[in-house]
């Protein structure tokens, strides 16, 4: 069959650091219809060429930035790309998704994926402009933060150029460290890590191939429907705009669900200033991804106080969380100067604030000691928030153990702090306590990347959906509905577009979208575009299975399951894991122990990758 | 003709994208004649044909490839691509393109101007 390359650009780079070599394939039909994109290629190909058992940090490892058919293209939300590795959080699966303007710009400069193994003898960035590729020194801007890195590049090479880089936090191998571009993240999970570990700086692309479309007439026409949607959705078109993320972040700490020193209580106190009213008092202006008409990004800055000049895209949600509740800290300036540090440095905010967290639990627990940090660091203290992120981002050895996550460092300190280390199969827990939302907690055991709420969002549905089944404390319907989501989900994170257009789109958009932008006619069956979604998702598992899951790591931290909220409407309340996590291996048609089954392999064309 | 407000705009680049489809069948933001400039942490700026007066671009055009109807319009005929046009514009308004060998302009899509019609945050109008 012919394939004409709507929708994608058609090529794919793959890079080969330790040798300096640069090799072009073209993109084949049958991955395309099989995977869509994106997360969907990065799961083929991981499976297929990642060695068993390498070592995340190794020259073998791969690093994939992969966009999708939808990138670039008017579909609402289409600024986005994957990377995806395997994980030194967790030693498993890892994709990180990225708005902004990077995917956009690869697939104008004609790359469907950028795949990047070994490792430079020197720190490089990768250049990538139209078909001409290069590997240039980069000893310059070696240990640079990300927003100086963006400076120079741009300087160096022209505005145009749209850069992907890591920070100090990467270089120095923080298991928790981010890929940046411009002030957007490569989320969760360590990517920047592996960067680093590659001695790959930063990654500079400009292209100006357009992006051809099948059925231009009609993608325009349901866009512009789409658009229309979204405008007078409460969500896309309301509170997501006015407040940015921050618009649930009442509604979360009044169900009790929004977590406080540590996850030891589930309402905050000082949220009478750390609420979306007293966020948004920091807010200077909207900003947006390319091709999003949401705008939910806002520019803060803090123009006064000791945290005066601090300026971030956000302070978002989770972060507000992280650096506010988390550690029971009330200054909104502090949160800001926070995340700022945590985007220069190249750092995760919801894993640093974890472990600040974590650490605060540590000294109050009398685990740890003033001398083994070299301060003080108690809940509350915003000064220590912030001497703790320098101590993260710079690792000096002597801090070297902080980058590591809460996992390991539990691990290594021992006395019982491995109890409240908050993480799932090593990444740590976004802002979302799971005894108070059975959704969340099940989200959290069955994500493949770990303690996640971006592969499943049931707190959503079961607190701001009219659904009255959606019952937050109730284990009903839990399983169907997180192995749904989680498929939909992968289909975004194939194509890819924002999640954050889901919550105003559906199901039917997305294979509207998908027909009409690439012509392939297996995309025009919801059933077929969701079944890429679920083959996807069990191609990922057989992934995470080789690397040596085993169901026992599909759980929570003994807290959730133990230790009974005190207060709020989630009171007296525990997680009841195991019910829901058999009703979740069930329906996704894997064995007793979480492994799929060959009948399931079979229906979802995988049956080569027979266990 | 249009008015940009930058105030409102996002940065978004729909209307690139829509001004692409609409000249050129497909999305090429680098060939869209509004184009959206931004440079984190730098405020984004809207660069269109705004159809000031007087209007320098034909005034330097040393071989009189351009002209006004309505809009601006260009004889490809005359124009050797010299660009003076694009260096006298006080709006950054007049663009080029790596595979174009003409600049081109904001030509109103038939008075359609799809970029005002698309744009989520009215940072685009029509005035006059």
């Amino acid at each position: 069959m012919k394939f004409e390359f709507n929708g994608y650009a058609g090529r794919i780079l793959e890079i080969d650091l330790t040798q300096g070599k640069v090799e072009r394939t073209s993109l084949d039909w049958d991955l395309a219809s099989k995977y869509i994109g994106g997360k969907g290629f990065a799961a083929k190909y991981l499976y297929d060429h990642l060695p068993q058992g390498c070592d995340p940090f190794g020259p073998e490892n791969l690093l994939i930035f992969a966009t999708g058919p939808l990138t670039g293209t008017l579909a609402p939300g289409s600024g986005r790309c994957i990377v995806s590795t395997k994980s030194p959080a967790t030693g498993y699966w890892l994709d990180a998704n990225c708005g902004g303007f990077f995917g956009p710009e690869m697939k104008m400069a004609g790359l469907d994926a950028l795949i990047i193994r070994g490792k430079a003898p020197s720190p490089v960035m990768l250049l990538v402009d139209d078909k001409e590729v290069h590997l240039r020194d980069a000893s310059d801007l070696w240990r640079k933060d990300t927003l100086s890195t963006h400076q120079w590049i741009k300087k160096q090479l022209g505005e145009e150029f749209r850069v992907a880089c890591i920070g100090e936090a990467g270089e120095k191998r923080v298991r928790f460290a981010n890929i940046i571009s411009e002030a957007r993240a490569f989320g969760r999970g360590g990517a920047g890590a592996v960067m680093g570990s590659k001695n790959l700086k930063a990654i500079a692309i400009r292209g100006h191939h357009p992006i051809t479309i099948a059925n231009p007439e009609y993608f325009m026409t349901i866009c512009r429907e789409a658009f229309n949607e979204m405008a007078i959705h409460p969500d896309s078109g309301g509170g997501r705009q006015k407040y940015g993320t921050n618009t649930i972040l009442s509604c979360m700490n009044e169900a009790g669900v929004h977590p406080v020193r540590n996850f030891q209580k589930g309402i905050f106190q000082g949220r009478s200033a750390v609420n979306e009213e007293g966020i948004q008092e920091f807010y200077i202006r909207n900003k947006a991804c390319y091709g999003c008409p949401i705008y939910c990004s806002k520019i803060s800055e803090v123009r006064e106080g000791k945290y005066k000049g601090a300026f971030v895209e956000g302070p978002e949600y989770e972060n507000v969380w992280s650096f506010g509740a988390q550690c029971e800290n009330t200054d909104i300036p502090a949160i800001i100067h926070a995340e700022y540090l945590c985007d220069l440095y190249g750092l995760d905010a919801i894993s640093t604030g974890n472990v600040i967290g974590f650490l605060m639990e540590c000294m109050e627990k009398e685990v740890l000691e003033e001398r083994d940090l070299g301060f003080p660091l108690r809940f509350g203290d915003d000064e220590g928030i912030i001497r703790m992120i320098h101590l993260i981002g710079q690792r000096e050895e002597s801090a070297f153990l902080w980058g590591e996550g809460v996992k390991r460092i539990a691990k290594e300190i021992g006395k019982g702090s491995e109890s409240f280390a908050i993480h799932v199969k090593g990444l740590e827990m976004p802002a979302y306590d799971p005894r108070g939302s059975t959704g969340i907690a099940l989200a959290y055991a069955t994500s493949d990347r770990g303690a996640c709420h971006l592969r499943s969002w049931p707190i959503g549905a079961e607190l701001l959906s009219a659904d009255e089944r959606i019952d937050p404390f109730s284990i009903e319907f839990k399983a169907e509905f997180v192995k749904s989501q989680q498929d939909l989900f992968t289909v975004i994170n194939s194509s890819v577009t924002c999640l954050f257009t889901i919550f105003s789109l559906s199901l039917r958009h997305m294979v509207q979208f998908l027909h009409s932008v690439t012509g392939i006619e297996s995309f025009s069956s919801p059933e077929e575009v969701l079944g890429i979604g679920e083959r996807t998702n069990n191609l990922v598992r057989l992934f995470n299975l080789r690397e040596g899951l085993t169901m026992k790591e599909d759980s929570l931290p003994i807290r959730f399951l133990t230790e009974p909220l005190k207060e709020g409407p989630c009171r007296g309340r525990v997680v009841d894991l195991e019910t829901m996590l058999k009703e979740y291996y069930f329906v996704r048609g894997w064995d007793e122990e979480g492994r799929p089954k060959l009948e399931t392999l079979k229906k979802l064309g995988l049956i080569e990758k027979e266990r | 003709m249009i008015k940009p407000v930058p105030s409102l705009c996002t940065g978004c680049r729909i209307c690139e994208m829509v001004c692409s489809l609409a000249h050129e069948g497909s999305i090429a933001p680098k060939r869209s004649r509004i184009r959206i400039h931004s440079d984190w942490p730098e405020e984004e700026k809207i660069l269109i044909c705004v159809a000031c007066e007087p209007r320098k671009c034909i005034e330097v055009c040393p071989e009189g490839a351009l002209s006004w109807d309505g809009y601006l319009r260009i004889d490809e005929e005359k124009c050797t691509g010299c660009l003076l046009c694009r260096e006298a514009c006080p709006y950054a308004g007049i663009h080029t393109e790596t595979s174009k060998k003409f600049p081109f302009f904001c030509d109103t899509c038939q008075g359609e101007f799809q970029c005002i019609k698309w744009c989520p945050t009215k940072a685009v109008v029509k005035v006059g």
